[in-house]
């Protein structure tokens, strides 16, 4: 996975993406006419004030929700030609995610949280690639434990091991570690950054935090619902002192 | 908090209605049982003020003999008491009255009315009386031995036309006559959709009971005296050697109402029963419903808490809540009442009892009981998740899945155990010889120790009963198996009404099957003849005795004996009884039907003697040789000599006598049965031909061989199970709701888990599976409780009976595996709406929740 070839190739792309709330003189353009690609084995952070349609925008680029214009391709597939259930494997088999909160079924272990998507597809995956998924959280001995015997942060880690398990073409992660403490959500961005570096992974990931965005390997800053402004590799200086001159 | 706590009922009109409803199943059946009863009183006792309208006085014989359950014979009297009346001063017109067993037959000489249930088929004396409530519309009157008059409904319906021949079966065996008028009943063409067959009265008597006697003589005053008057001097007036008595027309009108209206207040309580455990079962469903909603409003109640509300606040409130609940349940379901009740007037008419158009009676009692039983009922199944609500701690209100903790689990299975124990310890006593009413008691016990117990039990059995569907479905069966198991109290308290409803038809399937088989081991070995033919399965009527002759005299026929029963007053210990005795034909019966009689053949039998049961001899210290005085119907007195004890006494009762006894007397009687023994070598077909020749003759009777009617007599016991599988009906639908909303409730409360999946990669269609699957477990879970439970109910029924000559214990296999299939379908009927509802949560909205 770590060829060069691939490398360039997109795995997801936006163009011309509108999304509308309302119409008239009351409408909301939370999206207003965004393109964008995402490159394989990148780490993406995209950064914005609130309300500036980044949640938006990873929503309707997974598949969660759906553009008013405009087209999304995962994989090369457009998403707009699917219907409900090849959207849904689509998101079972190619499309990773990590929540703010919440991202584990309590009912489950949290091995079976891991191999969900797998297990809903009645599948067993790469066993090689799950054993590596499962050491790299570093659970150890807890994989059978329940979401509610786990800490935030192991449960943000496992939920990190649940989108990797697929090996999806893009990881989609909204705050990731909104709800964590710095020193937890330092080690879920290490293992997000070795899950690209290592496994060459995918991943966008939305955030308001500059030392988080500077893991990524680029920046897309949003206002209004457009692109404002990008970022190649980051540091936390540099973002901080974007962040200022774009006034936020 | 008042008005805070009408807006939270307000704001949430969903959970509302879906309480409600609960509450609306359970009061509906009670209202509807209310209007119906009330309705078929008002009817009948309308029809009953209509028939003697015109009745100023009603002359009978004073002699009765009651049999209980409603049957009583009373004597005839001379037909020349008409005339006697007539003449008396005062008295402007008299007719004599029959009312007795005829059964018209078709023009395809199938009989009409209907075999079994269904509407009375009568024959009945028309005069020209001006009382007479029978009015001929087309053609004459009867007046004729071979004329009659038929009533217009069916006449119409078997298109019999003035000028036909018809067919007539009753007590004076089957006969042509010339269809001369149709009649009408007052304003009804027929009351109640029974057929009537009518006669002038002589042919009436000779016919349809006995030569030269009638029922009684309905009369008309001139108007001189009060009807109290006159009826105190036409009793003074006749001989009193004819023991007669005088009714007026309002007592004559009183007393029939009365009857009847006693055997509609069995059927009413019947009823009634059946809607009490539909609401027993609905306090379960309202019980789990507060609870949920109690325990997924844990934060909002937690934040009242911490602003400063009280703890009575929090469960006012909630009570208030129940309150509306029960208000607009209960109003709601006194409506619901009303189809209900039209529905059952429905289910009347397709078994052809045709109920005089008037509208359904609406009265106060029904209003003032069903909503004070709605109310009550609500509020207390609300008290306790009230309380629970408000012990809610203001700082425990982050959770985020709604969890109503099981408590203690030693500690209720602790409870449950000191239930259990003590049920068995009354269950002990009752088997060591003490009462069986403490049955009753124990059951309780019993009943309440699983009920506390469901909630430690529910997690290990659902995760048991789960097992298959985590191996059929993968994740998504495991997941139900887990969402089964993840909230014991729900499931369990979801499960229970299921449990009860399965437990109650496994005990009533358990008894019907053992009497089932005690039927068939029975008839097996009491009856040893080839054929039978029975009379249908009424009550009154049957074949005339002269049939059985008949049929003795065919050539296959080695032998035939009719079978009768009577009714009579027996003198037993100084004191006179009313008993129903069999009529046997001593002669004939030898080799048919054994009574196992001790050492003793039953051509003994003489017209001057009796036969006695083991039992019935042992109870009154009877022997044989012993006199009893027996009164028979008509009122004639016997000393009959016992000849004869015998040991099989589950047909025949505890007295038999020879059919030689009625001769000479007035008693009209009938065989019920013929039971036929074929000569040997004899085809079972030619003698089939050569039976159906003489029944046909006579017109009704259906002949079966042994084996059909063996099957036939263990079958009758369906009948009565059909009926308490409908009345049961009801809960098993309130249970299947129950199910429902607390699926709803959980596919609410799991919003968010849901949205997870969907966006993780699980299809619509597997959502629908896992909430399915829940629902199957739950309900198996009810089903498997219930069976066991219901098996142990219908032991202890049977164990009760045992004096009745009950001695075994069947196990239902076939029906075990009905309910459970049953069980899973209802599982999956019920799962039905919640699945699609939870395909219907809306991703984004069910992740932006926090
Ligand atoms: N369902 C909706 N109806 C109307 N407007 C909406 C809806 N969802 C989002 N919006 C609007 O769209 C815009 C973009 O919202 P979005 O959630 O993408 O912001 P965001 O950048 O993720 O903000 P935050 O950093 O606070 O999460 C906002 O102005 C929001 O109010
Ligand atoms: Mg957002």
């Amino acid at each position: 996975m770590n060829s060069p070839l691939v490398n360039t190739t997109v795995a997801a792309a936006t163009s011309h993406a509108v999304k509308q709330y309302g119409s008239g003189d009351g409408a909301i353009y939370a999206l207003n006419d965004i393109s964008v690609d995402f490159i394989s084995g990148q780490f993406t952070a995209i950064m914005g004030p609130s309300g500036s349609g980044k949640s938006t925008l990873m929503h309707c680029i997974a598949g969660l929700d759906q553009l008013t214009s405009g087209s999304t391709l995962i994989d090369g597939v457009d998403l707009s030609t699917l219907n409900d259930k090849e959207l849904t494997l689509m998101r079972r088999e190619r499309i990773g995610f990590i929540f703010q909160a919440f991202n584990l079924v309590p009912t489950l272990s949290a091995e079976e949280n891991i191999r969900l998507p797998l297990l809903l597809g009645n599948k067993s995956g790469d066993p090689e690639w799950i054993k590596k998924v499962i050491d790299t959280v570093g659970l150890g001995n807890r994989l059978a434990h329940r979401p509610s015997e786990l800490s935030g942060g192991q449960q943000q880690r496992v939920a990190v091991a649940r989108a990797l398990a697929t090996q999806p073409r893009i990881i989609f992660a909204d705050e990731p570690t909104g709800n964590v403490d710095s020193t937890t959500g330092t080690e879920i961005l290490t293992f997000m950054r070795r899950a690209v570096d290592e496994l060459g992974q995918t991943i966008v990931m939305v955030t308001h935090d500059p030392v988080s965005a500077a893991f990524a390997d680029r920046i897309i800053f949003l206002a209004d619902g457009k692109i404002v402004d990008e970022m190649l590799e980051p540091t936390a200086t540099k973002v901080l002192d974007r962040m200022k001159s774009l006034g936020s | 908090m008042f008005r805070i706590a009408l807006k939270g009922v307000l704001a949430r009109k969903a959970r509302l209605f879906l309480t409600s409803i609960a509450v609306v199943l359970g009061t509906a059946f009670l209202s509807g049982t209310y209007i119906f009863s009330d309705t078929l009183t008002t009817t009948f006792d309308q029809l009953f003020a209509d028939i003697y309208k015109n009745t100023d006085g009603y002359v009978r014989s004073s002699k009765v003999i009651d049999a209980g359950f409603g049957q009583e014979e009373r004597q005839l009297i001379p037909i020349s008491t008409i005339d006697l009346v007539r003449k008396i001063p005062g008295v402007s017109g008299a007719a004599g009255n029959i009312q007795a067993f005829a059964r018209i037959i078709g023009k395809d000489g199938k009989p009409l009315g209907k075999d079994g249930i269904g509407p009375p088929t009568f024959g009945s004396s028309i005069s020209n009386y001006k009382g007479e409530l029978w009015k001929i519309s087309k053609g004459v009157l009867p007046t004729k031995p071979d004329e009659l008059a038929m009533d217009d409904v069916n006449a119409k319906k078997a298109k019999f036309q003035v000028g036909d021949s018809v067919k007539v079966v009753a007590a004076g065996g089957s006969r042509m006559f010339k269809l001369v008028g149709i009649a009408r009943h007052g304003d009804v063409r027929s009351p109640g959709g029974a057929t009537f067959a009518l006669f002038d009265i002589n042919t009436a008597s000779e016919f349809l009971v006995k030569s030269g006697f009638i029922d009684s003589v309905l009369l008309q005053s001139d108007g001189t005296l009060s009807d109290e008057e006159l009826a105190v001097k036409i009793t003074a007036a006749l001989p009193t050697d004819l023991d007669i008595e005088t009714l007026t027309g309002a007592q004559i009108t009183q007393e029939t109402q009365d009857g009847v209206g006693q055997r509609l207040s069995f059927f009413a309580t019947l009823l009634s029963v059946f809607s009490f455990i539909a609401l027993g079962v609905g306090c379960f469903v309202i019980y789990n419903v507060f609870s949920i909603t109690a325990a997924q409003r844990q934060r909002e109640n937690a934040l009242f808490r911490a602003i400063g509300a009280s703890k009575r606040q929090i469960t006012q409130a909630m009570l208030i809540e129940a309150i509306a609940v029960g208000i607009i349940g209960s109003v709601t379901g006194l409506f619901a009442g009303v189809l209900l009740a039209q529905g059952l007037s429905g289910v009347l008419r397709v078994t052809g009892i045709d109920l005089p158009p008037g509208s359904l009676v609406f009265a106060q009692h029904t209003v003032v009981t069903v909503l004070i039983v709605g109310m009550v009922v609500t509020v207390i199944s609300a008290i306790m998740p009230a309380l629970r609500a408000g012990k809610v701690p203001p700082l425990a209100a982050m959770r985020s899945t709604a969890l109503d903790t099981a408590g203690s689990i030693r500690r209720r299975v602790m409870i449950a155990a000191a239930f259990a124990a003590s049920g068995f310890v009354v269950l002990l006593a009752v088997i060591r010889g003490a009462d069986n009413v403490l049955l009753g008691i124990a059951i309780l016990l019993v009943f309440i120790a699983v009920l506390i117990a469901g909630p430690a039990v529910a997690r290990p059995v659902s995760l048991f009963i789960g097992r298959p569907a985590a191996r059929l479905r993968g994740i998504t069966g495991a997941m139900a198996r887990q969402n089964a198991a993840r909230n014991p109290k729900r499931t369990s308290r979801t499960a229970a009404p299921v449990l009860i409803g399965v437990a109650l038809v496994m005990a009533v399937t358990v008894l019907a099957s053992t009497i089932r088989a005690e039927i068939t081991d029975i008839f097996s070995k009491q009856f040893t003849g080839d054929f039978t033919i029975n009379a249908d399965d009424r009550f009154f009527g049957g074949f005339n005795p002269s049939l059985a002759d008949d049929i003795n005299a065919l050539p296959g026929v080695q032998r035939a004996s009719g079978f009768g029963v009577s009714i009579a007053n027996v003198s037993l210990s100084g004191k006179s009884k009313s008993k129903f005795v069999t009529v046997i034909d001593p002669q004939t019966i030898d080799g048919i039907f054994d009574i196992g009689l001790i050492a003793i053949s039953p051509k003994a039998l003489t017209k001057e003697g009796i036969f006695i049961s083991q039992k019935a001899a042992d109870k009154n210290s009877l022997i044989l040789g012993s006199t009893i005085a027996v009164e028979l119907s008509d009122g004639s007195e016997h000393d009959l000599i016992v000849q004869g004890i015998y040991v099989r006494d589950q047909l025949v009762g505890g007295y038999t006598v020879s059919r030689q006894l009625f001769e000479g007397t007035v008693v009209s009687r009938f065989d019920a049965a013929i039971f036929v023994l074929k000569k040997d070598g004899v085809k079972d077909s030619d003698i089939r031909t050569s039976l159906t020749g003489v029944i046909n003759k006579y017109g009704t009777g259906k002949l079966l061989s042994k084996s059909e009617y063996i099957k036939k007599q263990a079958s009758q016991v369906n009948q009565l199970l059909g009926l308490i599988y409908g009345l049961l009906f009801l809960s098993v639908i309130i249970a299947i709701v129950g199910i429902i909303i607390t699926l709803l409730l959980s596919v609410h409360e799991r919003q968010r888990e849901i949205g997870l999946m969907r966006a993780v990669g699980m299809t619509k269609s597997q959502v629908r599976t896992t909430v399915r699957w829940e629902s199957v477990i739950t309900s198996l879970l009810g089903a498997v409780m219930g069976i066991l439970l219901g098996l142990g109910l219908g032991w202890v029924v049977i164990f009760s009976l045992r004096d009745q000559g009950i001695k075994r214990f069947t196990v239902p296999t076939t029906g075990t595996f009905v309910i459970l299939i049953l069980s899973f379908i209802i599982g999956v009927i019920a799962a039905a709406y919640p699945a699609h509802r939870a395909t219907k949560v809306d991703l984004l909205a069910a992740l932006a929740m926090t």
